[in-house]
């Protein structure tokens, strides 16, 4: 059995670990750029650093 | 990176929950903590800004 095919604790194998880790970093950019607009939306409309 | 190698460690349906737990945590704190130490979040959500805008524009008025 290569590394690649072995179950590990979690019951997941190496490209399902790499899998869920790419759709949880894709979430969490697109949180951030929501978050960003937000702030921009701040700066812009309320007395935020003025 | 090694990091995408985390979940054969921890267990998705506990490390995600607690991931996002931890973003709502500290996201309210910093919100909370906003509220708390400034004047101007509580002015500008009961219509701070407006009175302020309003109040030269009726001055200006009163002047005339």
């Amino acid at each position: 059995m290569s590394n690649s095919d072995k179950v590990w604790p979690t019951g997941l194998t190496e490209a399902e670990s790499e899998e869920i880790h790419r759709n949880l970093i894709q979430g969490t950019q697109i949180f951030g750029m929501i978050a960003a607009f937000a702030h921009l939306l701040a700066y812009i409309y309320s007395p935020w650093l003025k | 990176m090694i990091y995408s190698k985390m979940w054969c460690v921890v267990k998705p349906s506990v490390g995600i929950p607690v991931f996002i737990a931890a973003v709502a945590i500290s996201s309210f704190s910093v919100h909370l903590a906003l509220t708390t130490n400034t004047t101007w979040v509580k002015d500008f959500l009961n219509g701070g800004t407006k009175v302020v805008a309003a109040a030269p524009a009726a001055d200006a008025a009163v002047k005339k």
